[in-house]
């Protein structure tokens, strides 16, 4: 019988497709590997200025890039951007896909337990963001509106949470989906980095206003667990280019003010 | 080697199967919707006045030559600017209705034109009213010929409305996104979609030639 076969065949290539995925490991990696190769894969987002942008030549740019290229640099290989998304870049990196992400990762202790962290190269304010003319100053207020985030990020996060039972949180893919569903009102507030926000003010000045902050984060470049000696040069690189002043003059560059205290220990 | 622990899939189970729920309502609801729609549009296309007939191939052109993904954009984004605000269930929905018809149309259009004229000018003859005569000997052979077509369409529809979680929508694929960026299992929670997709698929390819068998045998046998 035609569907009898059509079962049996999808089965078989169910399995097939599980046994590809056990062979690949989230293996560790040195320095040492990378200079080898003559190349580093580095993650990073585009769609989060602007730590991550795609600047007019259509390249992966930004506060995250530049981090990005100064360190291939200090390791004396290309660099090769690859972009990724807010919820896959975990994934990407455990399953070999990059070397290390330079994704405006934020440290939380459910990501460390998956990747390794470096120090803070960047540091961002998280607050509620949304319309003017709706009352929502603390958390109890949010029940019976709508509030937007990107999946996964830690905006979604700290707002499940804190959300009272009857908040509507619409998770959507990325950060400018949820701001596009901010604009277009959709969604009458969203989880939005100090970053975004200051991008909003611009787009929309007057329409929306900062609700409440939800938390200060730090973020850190995040290597595959055990690579340890790769994990100790980003850390020697990062503290070179504090001390330097480079870090500072990135900072100025995409963020326009010096490098926030926190990150400057 | 990477250690597969389907333990945090398993203890959110009850997310996927409710997302699955609402993908097997999202695209059953978008195929009666959608199939009524295109049976409508493929008999004005095949004998309605030219201004109707232009207007519905404008509309198969533009949905049939887009990505799914910006038409749903559109709908979820761009409506609100013209005053129509949907939920992102609704939104997917109707985004699917209108993908669903497009593609429709054309393969219930094609059914029709198999449909030899000579049958047509018998039932006619036969004194027939035009309805009875679309109803009884253009659109029942018409849909036996088209129905392998159409199930596939219906697979098709179904595994595209894995996108509505673009959307905010939570279907089955947005629930997998939630679990897994919750637990970072994401071999596991892929993996388990992925079999709950191809599960789907083959349940309604065989309740679909179950229908086929019941309703389009032929020849009939009284």
């Amino acid at each position: 019988m035609n569907f009898m076969k059509k079962t049996t065949a999808a089965i078989l290539g169910l399995s097939l497709l599980a046994a590809t995925a056990s062979t690949d490991k989230a293996s560790a990696e040195t320095p040492e590997e990378i200079k080898k190769r003559g190349s580093v894969n580095i993650g990073m987002l585009v769609d989060f200025p602007p730590f991550g942008i795609m600047n007019e030549n259509n390249e992966p740019d930004g506060y995250d890039a530049d981090v990005a290229r100064a360190l291939a640099e200090d390791l004396g290989v290309k660099v090769n951007l690859v972009p990724v998304t807010g919820p896959n870049r975990i994934p990407y990196l455990v399953s070999n896909q990059v070397d290390l992400l330079v994704a405006s990762l934020g440290v939380t202790p459910e990501r460390a337990e998956k990747v390794d962290f470096s120090d803070p190269y960047a540091g961002i304010s998280i607050s509620l963001y949304g319309q003017v003319d709706v009352d929502l100053s603390s958390a109890e207020k949010l029940a019976g509106h709508n509030i937007g985030v990107a999946r996964a990020s830690t905006q979604d996060v700290s707002i499940t949470k804190i959300a009272p039972e009857g908040a509507n949180i619409q998770r959507f893919d990325d950060d400018a989906s949820a701001v596009q569903a901010l604009l277009s009102g959709q969604v009458e507030a969203i989880g939005a980095s100090n970053t975004v926000i200051a991008e909003l003010e611009k787009i929309a000045p007057e329409r929306f206003e900062e609700k409440f902050e939800l938390r200060q984060q730090v973020q850190g470049i995040a290597v595959r667990p055990g690579s340890d000696a790769l994990l100790e040069h980003i850390n020697a690189f990062l503290a070179k280019q504090k001390d330097s002043g480079a870090l500072n003059a990135i900072h100025e560059k995409w963020l326009g003010s010096p490098l926030p205290d926190f990150l400057t220990k | 080697m990477y250690q597969f622990d389907f333990l945090p899939v398993i203890g959110a189970f009850d997310q996927l199967v409710f997302g699955a729920w609402l993908t097997i309502k999202l695209s059953v609801g978008a195929m009666m919707i959608g199939l009524a729609l295109s049976i409508v549009f493929a008999w004005a296309k095949t004998s309605g006045p030219k201004p109707l007939v232009w207007a519905i191939d404008a509309y198969i052109e533009i949905i049939r030559n887009t990505p799914f993904l910006v038409q749903i954009f559109f709908i979820f984004f761009g409506l609100p600017a013209l005053g129509l605000r949907l939920t992102p269930n609704s939104a997917a929905l109707l985004a699917l209705v209108v993908n669903f018809g497009a593609y429709g149309t054309e393969i219930i259009r094609s059914g029709i034109e198999s449909i030899h004229k000579g049958q047509i000018e018998a039932g006619t003859a036969l004194g027939l009213t035009r309805l009875q005569v679309f109803r009884l000997i253009v659109l029942k052979p018409a849909l036996r010929a088209i129905f392998p077509a159409l199930t596939s369409q219906f697979i098709y529809l179904m595994l595209t409305s894995s996108v509505v979680s673009v959307i905010s929508a939570d279907d089955l694929a947005a629930a997998g996104n939630n679990i897994q960026s919750q637990t970072f299992a994401s071999f596991e929670v892929y993996f388990v979609i992925t079999a709950i997709y191809l599960a789907m698929s083959l349940a309604f390819s065989l309740l679909f030639s179950l229908v086929d068998k019941r309703y389009f045998a032929y020849p009939i046998n009284r």
